[in-house]
């Protein structure tokens, strides 16, 4: 099947936020109490009862004094997904034929290595200790609909489709490279960035963090060739040259 | 009649055997995560009773590591020049008839294992607890993370050897574990200087 993904557009985006309400609603997540800090960003962060946000970024200059952007934020859905690496359930978190990376809170053992393993800091835990954040509405694709959020955007800044479609699309549109094509094996979601992905808040250069890819790389399998190597090797001294034995004397 | 003489304490024994059990139980369910295993988490009832499990071994296994630290440290940390002799000539283990230079009650060998498992031991549990206690503070789980793997990666191929030594590799050593006792020749071969000092 054909990878899906998201292409985000912060040009198009009007900030309405119909996506988190959508989201919200879809996913059946209550609504949290917040304070007024002045600014529409609302709530301030993701939360287990929040899987997509708007992020409002203030960039005033000298040309343009209002100069505001508008960001979607969520699990990036990545190929190569630092939070699966590192996971020690089976199943708990897992990749869909789609390309989601999806999770099952009855797999999840609540230790949140995932919160550690993932470049983009996503994963959120609820009041049980489960593991909660986007899933690119699993179940929703899997039945050939596209995400509440995607379906729910009035100006098509989130759209959902077959992802080299969508880079297609964008390369027709003007957009040379986009962010997420080629990184951590190529997201799941991609922006249209007309400027450095830094001014809209984003990581220059993601990556899984160095101490979980050596732990994967090397670590790991030294674990069970350490393992065999000794009892090998005793073995081998047993035959070879033998126990020390009392009898005989010095 | 052959004489004994008392190598291990009571308390010693007993604090071993915890120490044992707890790192056995440790290793193969760390094995079990570490390769997400289903049929490990199968034996220990689920992942989850798998993690209770992994954890609390850890709370035995750093109380018997401590505990260890009475019978076991002033020896390993008193070296003499028969200790590196004992380790130039490998202990007498790579071939025949090697006369090593006369051992405390614990060898050389025993000695460098000792601080070896002291150090790693309290690595592998502080980390481990560090992942449990702090889970979700990203900097410390990931050094944490690290410092677990590299450790259980040593103390898997060591464990063995140690097991080696004490069962296969030196018949009757195993009996200090049970009865805590040794015959008095077999000590005077392996543990010269500690008989002499009891005055046999």
């Amino acid at each position: 099947m054909a990878r899906k993904a998201l292409l985000i557009s912060p040009e198009l985006c009007i900030g309405c936020r119909g996506c988190q309400t959508a989201c919200k609603a879809w996913n059946q997540l209550p609504a949290t109490k917040t304070v007024n800090k002045g600014t529409f960003e609302n709530p301030p962060d993701l939360t287990p009862n929040l899987y997509n946000r708007i992020r409002y970024v203030e960039v005033p200059s000298e040309t343009n004094m209002v100069r505001w952007l508008f960001v979607s934020q969520r699990c990036m859905h990545c190929d190569d997904a630092g939070c699966i690496r590192i996971c020690p359930a089976p199943g708990a978190l897992f990749k869909t034929k789609e390309g989601a990376v999806a999770f099952d809170k009855n797999k999840c053992i609540g230790c949140k290595l995932c919160v550690a393993g993932c470049p983009f800091n996503v994963p959120r835990y609820d009041e049980k200790d489960k593991i909660s954040k986007c899933h690119l509405c699993s179940d929703r694709i899997a039945e050939g609909l596209s995400p509440a959020c995607a379906k729910t955007c009035p100006t098509g800044a989130i759209a959902y489709g077959d992802r080299d479609e969508l880079i297609a699309k964008a390369q027709k549109a003007g957009y040379q490279k986009l962010y997420g094509e080629a990184d951590l094996g190529g997201l799941g979601v991609l922006y249209a960035f007309k400027d450095a992905p830094k001014l809209y808040g984003m990581i220059e250069k993601p990556e899984i963090p160095e101490t979980v890819l050596f732990w994967h790389k090397v670590l790991k399998p030294l674990s069970y060739i350490g393992l065999a190597g000794a009892v090998a090797a005793a073995a081998l001294h047993y035959i070879a040259i033998g126990p020390k034995r009392d009898e005989g004397g010095e | 009649m052959t004489q004994y003489i008392k190598k291990a304490t009571a308390a010693e024994i007993i604090n071993h055997w915890l120490l044992a059990g707890s790192f056995f139980l440790l290793a193969i369910t760390g094995f079990g995560f570490l390769f997400k295993l289903e049929w490990m988490a199968s034996i220990f009832g689920s992942f989850h009773s798998m993690r209770t499990i992994h954890n609390w071994s850890g709370v035995v296994f750093i109380i018997a590591l401590l505990g260890t630290v009475f019978h076991y440290l002033p020896v390993a940390l008193s070296w003499s020049k028969d200790d590196i002799e004992w380790f130039k000539k490998a202990g007498g283990y790579l071939s025949k008839g090697v006369k090593v230079p006369p051992q405390d009650i614990i060898n050389a060998g025993q000695k460098l294992f000792y601080l070896f498992l002291l150090i790693s031991g309290i690595v592998i549990a502080a980390s481990g607890f560090v992942i449990w206690l702090m889970a979700g503070v990203r900097e410390w789980v990931l050094i944490s993370h690290l410092l677990h793997n590299i450790a259980f990666d040593l103390l898997v191929i060591a464990i063995p050897l140690h097991i080696y030594l004490g069962t296969l590799a030196n018949p009757g050593t195993f009996r200090i574990m049970v009865y805590g006792t040794v015959p008095v020749e077999w000590a005077r071969k392996r543990h010269g200087k500690w008989v002499q000092r009891l005055g046999y």
